[in-house]
This record gives C-alpha cells, structure tokens and sequence, in this order.
C-alpha cells in the first residue's frame, strides 16, 4: 500500500515537472522574442522523465534490497541454542518471522518470533520513512538541477532523444535477462540433479521410472530403485512430432500454396483469419478434443481394423497436435511465399509454364529457406507442446516406435513430477529440470539453425 | 479478322501506315480495360515477320499493357478486360479454343527489371525447354543452352561457371541472361518490356546491339523510354498517347518527319 501511495506521490511530482519546465520555455521564448531549439514541449518531457527516471531506479533498489537487509539484520535477534540445535534452518526460521509479521500466527510461536517480528515491523515503517526521504531528494534535485538546465541555448529534443533511447534499451536488456536468468535456475537445479544421478545414465539410458525417496526406501527389490534413462521420454516427444509433422507439413503448406496462389482476394481475406483462428485456441481444448474426441474414434476405427490401438495413443495426440501447429506453418509459408518477387512468377508465365509448375518449379524453390525455417519452428513448438500429449499420449514410459501405443513426451513428465506434493531434494523432483535443461536446449539450437537458415539464403532472389 | 470498315475506322485515327505486307501478329480493334479505366483505346496494329517495331509514349501510355496483351500476361491480372482481335499467324489467341501455356512459350518476353531464376544459369536457360519436352537427352539439353546463351551473347563470360547462380551475374549479364531463356524454347516473336532501363550505358549498347542481331530470326517488339533507342535498334516505331495509338511509321520518318502533331510534340520533347 505504501508502494503504491509513494509511486502515485513521484508521478505526481514528475507531471509538475513537466509544466515547469513547459513554462520556463514558454518564458523564455517571451523574454528572448526568438524561438528555442526545440519545440516547448520537449523541455517540459525532458524536465519531467529526468525527475522521474532516477528516482524510479532508487526506488526500486530500495524496495528489494529491504528485505534482504532486515534478513541480515534479523539473525542478531535468533537466539543461540535455537542456531545451534540440530535442525534449525534459516529459510524456515525466516518465515516464521515473516508470518508473524504478517498477522498470520499457528498456534503459540515462542516469545524471541514475537520480538523479532515486531522489531521487523519497526524497521518496516524506519525503512519506509527513508525510502520516501530518499526519493523525494532525488526527485526534487535531479528535477530541479534538470530545471536550472533550461536556458534558450539547450536542445532538449536531442536531449528526450537520449532518453527515450535509454529506455528502449534498458527493456530490450530486461527481456535478456529474463530469459538468461530462466536458463540460470533451470542449470542449476539440474547441476543438483547431475550431482544425484550421473549424467550417462541419464542421457543414455533406456528405462523412466523415477520413485520418491521413501518409495525407495519402502520398496521392496528392484521395484522400488529409480531409474533415469531419458531416452523413452525424448523418442516419445521425436514419435508424436513427426506424427504431427506429417499431419501439418502437407496441411499447411498446400493451404499457404493455395492462398497465396491461387486463392482470390476475396477467399484470402476469409479464409486466413479462419486459418489463423486454429492458432488462437488454447492448448488445453485441443487436449481433450484429442482425449474425448479422437482417441476413441481411433480406439473403435482401429477395433473395426482388427488393430489394437490404446486408448491413449501416440498416435491421437501426434494427430491433434499437428492440427495445431497448421497455422504456424501456413501462416508463415504464406509470407514466404508472398515475398517471392512477381516478377519471378512472370518470368516463369512468360516461358510458357502452367500455374503449377511456377508454383512447383520456381516460386517454392525461391521460398524454400523461410518454408523450412517455418517448418523447424513448427518442430520446436511441437516438441514443447504440453497439454496436449498430458491428455492424449498418457504417461507410461514406453520406449516404442508404434504409433498405436501410449507413450509419454518430456514435457508431460515434467508436469506429472512438479504437480502435487514434492520433497526439493530428491532426484526425482529435480530430474524435472534436467530434463527441462535439455529440452531448452534443444529447441533453442532448433531455433538458431532455423534463423541461420533463413539467413542463409535470403539473398538468393534479392 | 473483323470487316474491312473498322479497319478504316482506326485508320481515321491512327496516322502512318499500321499494316504490313506480311504480318505475323495482327491487332484489330483492341480495347483493354482495368475495372472502370480504359487503358486502351481501339489499337489496330500488324507486326511483320522477323521486323524489330519499337513502341513509344510518355509514361502511362499504355504501350506495356498493350504489348502484355500479344502473350496474354494480363490474364494474369483479374480486374483487365480486353476486348478485340489479336492473332498470331491468322489465329485468334484470344479464341477460347487456344492454349495460353504453348502460346507463351511461341511468344517470348523479357521484362523491365532482370527477373533471373534463383537457379543456376544452366538451370535458367534449360528451364523453358524442359518444361516444355523440347529436348531428347541431356546432350541436346546442354546444346540448346549452348546455343541460346551463344546468340544471347553471353556464353563467353560465362561458359565456365555454368553451375553458379545466375542471380550473381551483372545487371546487363542478367538481361542477357534472360533473353537467353526466352529463345532456348525458340520462340517466334520476342517482346521486349523497357528491357535496359535498369542497366547501364555499356549493358544497354550490348543489349541493343543484341537486338540488331536477333532481328534477323524474329519478330521483336520492344517498349521504351528512350527515342534514342527507338531511333537505334527499330526499323518501325508506333507512338502511343492516352491508351491511343496515335501514329506508325518507318522510324526514320517518325522522328525525322512526324506527320501527327502530337508525335512532334513528344519527339521535339514538349510532352512526356
């Protein structure tokens, strides 16, 4: 609530900001009868982002790092026999501190939480005092000294030019970051993963069957040991994407041919957003329309065949799913397709060819890098589809190239390990991010060599 | 073939003499629309047997979309109408029984701005002939390339690298690649869409020094900017204003004697 409060006060001030710097302009075109570099607008943005930018920053510096100071801080007031007992732990101490703080108390908890909890609280309402002192020096110095700036001879477009730029550049950097930091804690908790399981065994080994410690310790023989051999997961993913490949290469492909080729203006226009709308349905649907809807028309088609097909196969799920990679594909081909250039295709009616073989000879082939690097996307959104193998493919881990059987994906392992009740420190938990590890991995080389693709041979018609 | 009255009808429009002693294409008549825009407005006009004709006019004239009317590339274009009689040795190409595919590879083009494939410059030259059945065996294949780029005037430069993208070839070497293509499925009239002005000085003498040659084996219709050019590689020149055909004469005539005064005008340079 104080956030919200503070951050609305320095808004507030900033937007003062800019009229003060409006009207100091404003002066002086009046005192000096000639006009500024810039137009007066530009002074009253330029005073305004200066107050409000580095005071935002402090305020942001002030508001994480109060937290992680207090934790410190709070150690002093633990006492000693607590520390040295055998099974203290600092997170867990941390947070009983933090619920007491926040009202939320079980049953009695010992006095020093109490005491604790209420000199965090003092601290709280300290700290928030500074940060509002801190930032309303910033705000008025850097807004007032940005202020005593403006003077007839000042370009503050240039200057609102820099700002801008900064900003463009801070956000691209977050969303770097971000992702790097996402790879970071998944490298990590599999680091943790490799130091249980080694990781031959883990990338060469040809059984899934991970237990819970206690499982383990309860089990009898050889059922209850764990296993980590990834191989059945990724053959499982490799199985159901081709099965989707199959479906969706020529689906996709022959409608981008066909609206970008034939198609009229008119039966474009209808037919693409129509195309596209596949793409906009969640993952979850598609889920059980393979569940409810394909696996046991297939179960009773196949039935009728003579051929036993589970009722969670492989096959349903690599079927649906390449109904929902079709747009990515199209969508993207299309473009391709369109931006080979008329004159090709002119060049290639001019020679006598028939639609057709333009199509086949000369317009695909010019688009055949961008068709391809669609293609290789398709694969990796394929590969990291979830829901729809969660419902459709089933979780046993076979190892099996037959279609008709249930098989499971990394992905659906992922989910069914992090779901529900979890003990941080067994293999079995952190064989999710292993596993995630490497599926990141693959995809994301999947990505680079479809942009080298693409790179590649751009220039060939340009 | 329409009656000899609409003939003299154009003939009261067109000045010079439109028809020729032994034609190979005959326009009578020839309106093109786009949607609600007449482009064309009643064009009668022969083109004569291996005779290089050169088609003028200030910009927007309609003298590309007439020359895209005699190998049907306007089909291609859904809102142009054209009405008329085109024909290619007596026959209507715009007759319903009439195959537009064999037709275009009778009647060549080369267009404005160098559109090789993004293949080899074998590949571009044998592209038309295999398409079309027109070699046996690879032997044969491999001559008519030879032969095309030959008269094309670029198997010199490029006899060596046969295998390499024509799309890395110069800009005049590109034009003169795709005249090769145009004539490796031998083709009895070429037409020719502004086809240097993309190119520099020394690729457009070449190209029209090229044009000089392939003017004794076909029929050559080319539009252009330049009157200069007109005046250098035609023998005829039909000058186009406002979708009409307003005169057609030797070329000597036309840009020596021009009979129409609209003709003078453009030719002295006060319009286009």
């Amino acid at each position: 609530m104080f956030s919200f409060f503070l951050l609305t006060g320095i808004l507030i001030i900033s937007l003062f900001f800019f009229l003060l710097g409006y009207n100091r302009a404003k002066n002086l075109i009046n005192l000096n009868q000639k006009n500024l570099h810039s137009l007066t607008h530009y002074y009253g943005i330029f005073c305004s982002l200066s107050a409000l930018l580095p005071t935002l920053g402090v305020f942001f510096i002030f508001t994480i790092c109060d937290d992680l100071v207090f934790a410190e801080l709070v150690k002093e007031y633990i006492p000693n026999e607590v520390i040295n007992s055998k099974d203290y732990n600092f997170t867990i101490v941390l947070a009983q501190i933090n619920n007491s703080v926040e009202g939320l108390i079980f049953g009695t908890p010992p006095q020093w939480i109490t005491n604790a909890a209420e000199i965090w609280k003092s601290w709280v309402i300290k700290s928030n005092i500074l940060t509002m002192i801190v930032c309303a020096i910033t705000i008025l110095t850097s807004g007032f000294l940005s202020y005593k700036k403006i003077h007839s001879e000042f370009r503050s477009r240039n200057a609102v030019e820099k700002i801008v730029m900064t900003i463009l550049a801070v956000s691209s950097v977050i969303a770097i970051l971000t992702t790097i930091a996402i790879i970071f804690s998944v490298v990590f908790e599999s680091i943790r993963f490799f130091a249980l399981i080694p990781y031959d065994e883990f990338l060469f080994g040809t059984v899934w069957n991970p237990q819970f410690e206690g499982a383990e310790r309860a089990g009898s023989g050889q059922e209850g040991l764990s296993q980590y051999g990834a191989i059945p997961l990724f053959a499982g993913t490799f199985l159901i994407s081709i099965i989707a490949l199959c479906v969706s290469v020529p689906i996709g492909l022959f409608s981008a041919i066909y609206l970008s080729e034939y198609a009229s203006s008119k039966e474009r226009a209808f037919f693409k957003p129509l195309l596209e709308v596949l793409a906009g349905i969640p993952t979850v649907v598609y889920g059980f329309f393979a569940a409810l809807t394909v696996a046991p028309f297939l179960r009773s088609s196949g039935s009728m065949l003579g051929l036993d097909i589970a009722s969670e196969s492989a096959l349903a799920a690599g079927l649906v799913m390449g109904i929902m990679i079709i747009p990515f594909i199209s969508s993207l081909s299309d473009d391709v397709i369109n931006a080979v250039p008329q004159s090709l295709r002119d060049a290639g009616y001019g020679l006598g060819s028939t639609k057709n073989e333009t199509v086949m000879k000369i317009v695909l082939p010019a688009a055949l890098p961008g068709v391809v690097a669609s293609i290789i996307l398709a694969v990796s959104r394929a590969v990291g589809e979830t829901m729809i193998v969660v419902m459709a493919a089933g979780l046993a881990a076979n190892l099996t190239a037959n279609p008709l059987e249930a098989v499971t994906t990394v992905t659906s392992q992922i989910v069914t390990i992090l779901v529900g009740d979890q003990e941080f420190e067994s293999a079995k938990t952190l064989s999710a991010f292993a596993l995630a590890l490497t599926l990141i991995i693959i995809t994301l080389g999947m990505n680079f060599y479809a942009l080298h693709v693409v790179k590649k041979y751009r220039e060939q018609y340009e | 073939m329409n009656s000899k009255k609409n003939d003299l009808k154009s003939l009261e429009l067109t000045v010079g003499d439109v028809f020729s002693k032994n034609a190979r294409l005959k326009a009578r008549n020839v309106n093109v629309f786009y949607g609600e825009n007449k482009a064309i407005d009643n064009v009668t006009i022969d083109i004569g047997n291996k005779e290089v004709i050169s088609f003028i006019g200030p910009s927007g004239c309609g003298k590309s979309t007439f020359l895209r009317c005699f190998n049907r590339m306007n089909d291609t274009i859904d809102s142009c109408v054209i009405q008329g009689e085109i024909s290619i040795d007596d026959e209507n190409i715009y007759d319903k029984k009439i195959d537009v595919v064999p037709l275009r590879a009778r009647i060549g083009m080369v267009f404005q701005k160098p559109n090789p494939f993004p293949k080899s410059i074998y590949d571009n030259v044998a592209y038309g002939p295999r398409i079309h059945g027109l070699s046996e065996n690879k032997e044969h294949l491999d001559n008519i390339v030879e032969e095309s780029l030959k008269r094309a005037g670029l198997w010199q430069e490029v006899s060596d690298r046969l295998s390499s993208p024509g799309t890395g070839l110069s800009g005049g070497q590109q034009q003169r690649l795709c005249i090769a293509r145009a004539i490796a499925v031998s083709p009895e009239v070429i037409l020719m869409d502004e086809p240097c002005s993309a190119l520099d000085p020394i690729a457009t003498a070449k190209i029209e020094e090229l044009i000089h040659e392939l003017g004794n084996e076909y029929s050559i219709v080319i539009v252009t900017h330049s009157m200069q050019q007109a005046a250098r590689v035609s023998k005829r020149t039909a000058y186009f204003h406002l979708g009409k055909l307003i005169e057609v004469g030797k070329t000597k005539e036309i840009f020596t004697r021009p009979k129409h005064n609209q003709t003078e005008a453009y030719i002295s340079g006060k319009i286009g």
